[in-house]
């Protein structure tokens, strides 16, 4: 221990922003931030628990005919699909959100690319990734508010079905936290045109790229899970 | 503090520093591209007409490959977990999976059970 402590002596030399070291040798705020997605980890599992029981209480009461959850979808045609199909598959229009997901995944690559050049001086370049990922999760976020006014239209409503309320809960907490993600990067932004985002706070550039890294990470399991196997 | 006591902590530091080289560029380029072949697999597969455990195993796994891939490397947990000798994320992580897995079947079961 008395190595450890004297190894924050010795990081404190280094910089300012490597002054709260752990003895585990990572900062603070990385450990807090590790803490909190592992929080975000029980929230969207549960969600994503929520969201496979209650499709399975849909469609098992679907198939059984039963009136009540038939009139909780306002498109008959659309019913009379997923009856026969025995499955959600004709909601969803899979070829639009793969290139969400290819969206998703980009962003993620350009919020990494961020975090290298904040690390190597390269202030440029920096603002250029982070405006790029910016970019990226308001297309995400665009595309998942077109998704939600062609279900809507398809006549899937929050509070008109269980699966309606499960899918929108589980999708909508995700496009919040995307766009959460993306107030982040831009104020990383205006902070690196002040000159206030230099080569000693690229840390704060890691722990928004660790947050926004989740955000993919959610929307890999719930394109799977959700979209991909109806 | 000792003179040796300075060095070993400033060793300990500077391996820390070592073993947090990232990737470079080029690699992340690379595993960008793993992954965005990944997900056209998954859609292609989806695409098949195949239904029970042949269309859900080969994607759940491919899921799985996916989240290792973001978590280790864009997120750098490969790098910094050998920072932590590779044991307090793996104990903390592996635990946790477990956790999850065990309160998920519980919760499945009692609906299949009706419980």
């Amino acid at each position: 221990m008395t190595t450890a402590t004297a190894g924050v002596s010795v990081a404190d030399s280094h910089d300012g922003n490597e002054a709260h070291r752990t003895s585990l040798n990572l900062s603070n705020m990385k450990v807090a931030m590790w803490l909190f997605l592992a929080s975000e980890c029980l929230l969207f599992g549960a969600l994503i628990s929520t969201y496979l029981l209650s499709k399975a209480r849909f469609l098992t009461e679907l198939l059984a005919g039963n009136p009540i959850v038939e009139a909780s979808i306002d498109n008959p045609g659309l019913v009379r699909e997923m009856q026969e199909t025995g499955s959600v598959e004709p909601l969803f229009d899979i070829p639009f959100t793969s290139f969400s997901s290819f969206v998703l995944l980009m962003s993620s690559l350009a919020m990494v690319l961020a975090h290298k050049a904040v690390s190597e001086a390269d202030y440029k370049n920096t603002r250029i990734w982070l405006a790029t990922t910016a970019l990226l999760g308001s297309i995400f976020i665009a595309g998942q508010i077109y998704e939600f006014t062609a279900f809507k239209e398809e006549g899937l409503s929050f509070t008109g079905s269980l699966l309606g309320s499960a899918f929108y809960t589980l999708t909508g907490f995700h496009g919040v936290h995307v766009s959460i993600g993306i107030l982040m990067l831009l104020t990383l932004l205006v902070l690196s045109f002040k000159g206030k985002l230099n080569q000693d706070r690229a840390e704060t550039v890691e722990l928004v790229g660790l947050y926004w890294h989740f955000v993919d990470i959610v929307w890999v399991l719930i394109f799977t899970i959700v979209y991909l196997i109806p | 503090m000792s003179d040796t006591a300075v060095k070993a902590s400033a060793d300990v530091v500077d391996d820390a520093h070592d073993s947090h080289a990232h990737p470079t560029e080029t690699q992340y380029w690379l595993v960008f591209l793993i992954l965005a072949v990944i997900t056209a697999f998954e859609v292609l597969w989806s695409y098949l007409g195949l239904s029970g455990p042949l269309l859900v195993v080969p994607l759940l796994a491919m899921m799985v490959v996916k989240f290792v891939i973001v978590a280790g490397v864009f997120m750098h947990l490969w790098f910094d977990m050998k920072m932590l000798n590779g044991k307090l994320f793996t104990l903390a992580f592996a635990s946790g999976i477990v956790i999850a897995l065990s309160v998920y079947t519980v919760v499945v079961a009692t609906y299949e059970f009706n419980v």
